[in-house]
């Protein structure tokens, strides 16, 4: 029973990251049919930031969240009116123009900040373990749980319980008669993308101490964030809350019994297959296009 | 109006013959070029820029023709290419392996027996067989769940690429029987029909010639058949083509396991040209340039992505010497790649095309397809 019960706590926690890393991800593609490939390098964004601000001015990691957020955010917001913006009637070019601007971030940043590792340091207050459920987690691990349910419930706000949450939803579902309600749907998906982007860059900053920092690091997270939104469907958070819980239990169940990259390839087949007879993901009821 | 339908079918000919020129001018001009470079170092560098041609021609095959936007050729070339290697690392001399002819690294890692998967490719036709079927069997594997699933669009991207960094991973993960981080080195050089295949050498110059030669107009074949118009259509508008009755998936599957056994095939000249193979051969960044070179070239242009591979890999190349400007060339690659998507979408091949166009049929009927083309961009 206590290794049920210490495997499911382990799930959770993995499940916690994947949700992390693909809740930005998922809002960009439900809200405007974009897969942002740069969102890999947006996580990539908000490490470095977090490295960058306790190198340069000593920031802790909590400060520096909040810079990280809206730093990036403005990146995504200029990347949506520069280029994004152009590109809705052709959704299969976002994702070479994001692909190309996801190069151009890694490269800068190698350029700028070196390619070696950088280790941003865990707060000194969270780097101890606890015991939930009888089961030793690291704080750290539980304090991103913590942070990622107050995302999602922030996001879940924004989008059912304010006004501009209601512009967006309208804009989804009718941009021309959106528009003429007088939304603005430019400044709304300009917003939207921005947001976003914000919240890979939390991910990122979050993640940061937990593995080492390198201008690479996008690629293994944005392939957990596509498993996500693959398995989930984007039309509903809720959706994508589930599909991060059942891949996160998936594979700390075959990570235990072989190694993590035997798990993520065994996890991948697991999708494919399931593409075929939930092509829509689990919890859509619409057809993707 | 009959008159009028017998003036472009005429045109239509004509103009099929002149591309039919064309590609042969330029595959007749690659398969000479030893005549005129003798460097046999000059000679290697060209063959590594024709197998990467290849392989771009092959995802313009399923990306530019049938709309299958595979971000994950690479994957399909790295299976290729590690065929061949594997078959070569067993015919090293004994000297670089191990007792009873096992490979040096596995013995590193205290492995004492060859894995059973190494064991048929002894055997140097399976070997180059396994390379061009096991990528199509892959693909068609992969192409059948999705495409059945009647998945399109992005989601075909996302996937094709995370089952290529997910092999990727596993391969520099199982570093015992793949040689991992460093792949497989210190590989024979490849004799068939009693020719050795030196890679700095013009027989292999040759080969990859040949085979590239090949493989494009097999290419073109597929595209003039009737099964490439019934691709196009697919491409445009998936939808109508399911409702005559024709069984889209098994359409989309066969041209994506076609164009992964050519990019396998290419993979295994890679090997011969480079002489080894490594998890790079399928990494995303290989996956990303394929991508480029296509889009730069032109993606509904086989011999289009071909140029742009030959032309965008030749100035990296040519760039490579100094160290600093490699690094900005990734940068000014990103940004042309963001240039040619938003403003140039059909790549450089678009704009010869756009030059005849205007000078010597104002209205051709090909000016009625992209019409009704941008009416259906307009409507999505």
């Amino acid at each position: 029973m206590d290794f049920v019960v210490q495997q499911f706590v382990t799930g959770l926690s993995i499940g916690s990251i994947l949700l992390l890393v693909a809740l930005g991800l998922s809002i960009i593609y439900g809200s405007m049919g974009v897969i942002n490939m740069a969102h890999g390098e947006f996580i990539m964004l908000g490490a470095y930031g977090t490295w960058a601000l306790n190198a340069a001015f000593g920031l802790s990691l909590f400060p520096s969240l909040i810079v990280v957020f809206l730093g990036v955010g403005l990146i995504g917001a200029l990347i949506e009116l520069g280029v994004i913006r152009f590109l809705y009637k052709r959704t299969l070019d976002t994702i070479l123009a994001t692909w190309g601007i996801g190069v151009m971030l890694q490269q800068a940043i190698r350029l700028a900040a070196g390619g070696e590792l950088r280790y941003v340091q865990m707060p000194p207050s969270l780097s101890d373990s606890v015991s939930v459920l009888g089961t030793d987690v690291s704080a750290y691990r539980v304090f991103i749980f913590l942070a990622v349910a107050v995302l999602f419930g922030v996001t879940w706000f924004i989008l059912y319980r304010t006004s501009a949450g209601m512009k967006l939803r309208a804009v989804v579902q009718d941009p021309a008669i959106a528009s003429s309600f007088g939304i603005d749907a430019g400044r709304v998906r300009t917003l939207t993308f921005a947001y976003g982007a914000g919240l890979a860059g939390l991910a990122g900053a979050l993640v940061a101490p937990l593995k080492s920092v390198s201008p690479e690091m996008g690629a293994s997270y944005v392939v957990d964030a596509f498993f996500v939104v693959v398995l989930g469907g984007v039309q509903s958070l809720f959706g994508t809350v589930a599909s991060s819980f059942i891949l996160g239990q998936l594979t700390g169940a075959l990570a235990f019994w072989q190694n993590d990259t035997v798990a993520k390839a065994l996890v991948l087949v697991v999708i494919v297959v399931l593409i075929r007879f939930r092509p829509q993901g689990l919890f859509v009821t619409r057809v993707r296009t | 109006m009959n008159r009028a339908n017998e003036k472009t079918s005429r045109w239509q000919t004509s103009r099929g013959t002149m591309q039919f020129m064309v590609y042969a001018a330029v595959c007749l001009a690659i398969l000479l070029l030893p005549l005129v470079v003798q460097d046999d170092f000059m000679l290697n560098r060209i063959a590594r820029y024709l197998v990467l041609a290849m392989v771009a021609m092959a995802l313009s095959l399923s990306w530019g023709y049938a709309g299958i936007l595979n971000l994950g050729q690479a994957m399909s070339f790295g299976i290729g290419s590690y065929c061949m290697a594997m078959a070569l690392k067993l015919r090293t001399v004994p000297v670089h392996t191990g007792s009873d002819g096992l490979p040096d690294f596995m013995v590193w890692n205290n492995v004492t027996q060859l894995p059973w998967f190494w064991e048929p490719f002894w055997s140097l036709p399976f070997a180059i067989l396994a390379g061009i079927l096991l990528p199509a069997l892959a693909a068609a594997l992969l192409g059948w769940f999705i495409f059945r699933g009647r998945v399109t669009g992005v989601f075909v991207a996302i996937i094709t690429l995370a089952t290529m960094i997910v092999l990727n991973l596993v391969i520099i993960d199982q570093q015992q029987y793949t040689g991992g981080f460093n792949g497989i080195t210190d590989l024979a050089q490849l004799e068939l029909f009693g020719v050795t295949f030196d890679a700095y050498s013009s027989s292999t110059y040759y080969l990859v010639a040949i085979s590239l030669t090949l493989s494009l107009f097999f290419a073109l074949a597929i595209t003039r058949s009737k099964a490439g118009l019934i691709l196009q259509a697919i491409r445009d508008q998936e939808q109508r083509v399911r409702f005559f009755g024709y069984d889209v998936a098994l359409f989309k599957t066969t041209i994506f396991a076609i164009s992964a056994a050519i990019a396998g095939l290419a993979g295994m000249l890679y090997t011969i040209v480079m002489e080894f193979a490594s998890p790079t051969f399928l990494s995303v960044q290989l996956s990303l340039s394929i991508v480029i070179w296509c889009a730069v070239g032109g993606r509904q242009s086989l011999l289009g992505a071909m140029l742009g591979a030959i032309l965008v890999a030749g100035v990296q190349g040519a760039l490579s010497e100094s160290e600093t400007f490699l690094d900005t060339w990734t940068l000014i690659m990103g940004g042309l790649f963001v240039l040619i998507v938003l403003f140039l979408p059909n790549g450089l091949a678009s704009l010869i095309d756009l030059g005849r166009r205007r000078v010597r049929t104002p209205k051709s009927p090909d000016n009625r397809v992209a019409h009704s083309a941008e009416l259906k961009e307009d409507r999505t």
